[in-house]
């Protein structure tokens, strides 16, 4: 099953913790399932518009991905910590 | 004993004690920005924003243990306005508010784990004209009575509501616009950035704007400039004690330059309803400055306690209603936010 992974900064947002397994076959379909056990992550990730939030990057299998992006049976999505600020 | 949560552009704090004993925890959620803390009715709130992951709300019984909530207020998905920052919460013994940026109003009926926005104001329908502020463009202040709601929202102006929110006024007679010079006195454009008013009589409202120190009298129809005795007229903060009546702020020397004229940090009062303005008391450092106070990291509890903080990270107290004033606990990152819990 593919396995999200946040970054520590998210981890006060997750009840969790920062490593979700989770099913889908595409990036949209893995963060939906993540939102659903997760949902304060959602606007964390997400924009008003749906899409991935400006200047927030997730990697599959170490590939920058958009959320109609395959994601295979054993994907690591990793969102990244924001490199960029003071 | 004192607890004053600390706002600060990375994380929050907390600082608890009483005299020269004081205790600090935190960083709460570290590598966020807190903007805003509230107690509502025994649950605490604190919300964070970030310019990359968007804005979030926790919620604690004990200040220790924290939960985010599910559905922070957010504007419609396909909307093309962003949810900056909660940038206050108000509760008025009933409801729940947030003022946010982009510029809007929601309101909680359940200690802040649900949210409703307020359309009235929200859709309004100068909207398309309102323009933000060094600060972004933000509601950040609201004020809730029989006598009607206000809010303050930058660089539009102060709103009223005569209905409990379903419909609201611009209300600036009396003060200057930043909006364009040589237009015509525009409807939007005037960039108040804190209010204060009476709660005996809540039409008497205070007014630290851009442009100046103002007061209304009739619930923001007409406003009247009382600077006399300030040595700037810019600043962010306006505090009255409801206690005592005492009005407090903190005098910046400019729009341009926004730190203590001459290096001089003070706060200043009034006794008088803003007729006259001096310095607040004693306390206050010998050395230069250079720090500013902004909006929302100003608080007290209507019974002589008052706290602020800087953009230097200083949290300073009066608990004789602003006779003397001490600096507390360590040198924090930028304080935009304190409240007394």
């Amino acid at each position: 099953m593919p396995a999200v992974r946040l970054p520590r900064v998210l981890g006060s947002a997750a009840r969790a913790g920062l490593t979700h397994e989770v099913e889908g076959t595409t990036l949209a379909a893995a963060l939906d399932r993540l939102f659903a056990g997760e949902p304060a992550l959602r606007p964390h990730l997400l924009d008003e518009s749906g899409e991935i939030r400006p200047h927030v990057l997730i990697f599959v299998d170490g590939r920058r991905s958009a959320l109609g992006d395959s994601v295979g049976p054993d994907s690591e999505i990793r969102v990244l910590q924001a490199a960029s600020g003071g | 004993m004192t607890r004053i949560a600390v706002g600060t552009e990375k994380g929050g704090y907390l600082l608890e004690g009483s005299k020269d004993d004081w205790e600090v925890a935190g960083p709460l959620f570290p590598g966020w920005k807190v903007s805003a803390f509230a107690n509502v009715d025994g649950t605490y709130l604190a919300a964070v924003g970030s310019n990359w992951f968007g804005v979030g709300i926790h919620r604690s019984a004990n200040l220790e243990d924290w939960e985010p909530i599910d559905h922070p207020p957010a504007w419609p998905e396909g909307s093309d306005r962003e949810m900056e920052l909660i940038w206050r919460f108000h509760h008025d013994g009933n409801r729940l508010w947030a003022a946010v940026a982009h510029a809007g109003l929601f309101t909680s009926d359940d200690a802040g784990i649900t949210w409703d926005p307020v359309d009235g104001l929200n859709e309004h329908r100068t909207r398309p004209d309102w323009q933000p502020g060094f600060g972004g463009l933000a509601a950040h202040r609201i004020l809730t009575s029989d006598a009607g709601i206000w809010v303050a929202i930058s660089a539009v102006g102060v709103f009223r509501s005569d209905d409990g929110g379903s419909s609201w006024q611009l209300k600036n007679d009396g003060v200057g616009s930043v909006a364009a010079v040589g237009e015509e006195r525009p409807e939007v454009g005037y960039c108040v950035h804190g209010l204060a008013n009476d709660p005996a009589d809540p039409r008497r409202i205070w007014r630290q704007d851009h442009l100046g120190m103002f007061r209304t009298g009739d619930g923001g129809d007409s406003w009247e400039r009382i600077n006399n005795g300030l040595p700037a007229d810019f600043g962010f903060v306006i505090w009255r004690d409801g206690g005592s009546g005492r009005l407090f702020t903190i005098p910046l020397e400019s729009s341009e330059n926004r730190v203590p004229v001459g290096g001089s940090l003070r706060a200043y009062r009034s006794d008088d309803d803003g007729e006259h303005w001096m310095v607040a008391g004693t306390g206050w450092p010998g050395d230069p400055q250079f720090t500013g106070v902004l909006r929302a990291a100003f608080d007290g509890d209507h019974r002589g306690k008052v706290a602020f903080g800087t953009t230097g990270g200083e949290v300073w107290l009066t608990d004789d209603n602003g006779e003397s004033w001490n600096r507390l606990g360590p040198r924090f990152p930028r304080i935009g936010a304190v409240t007394l819990l």
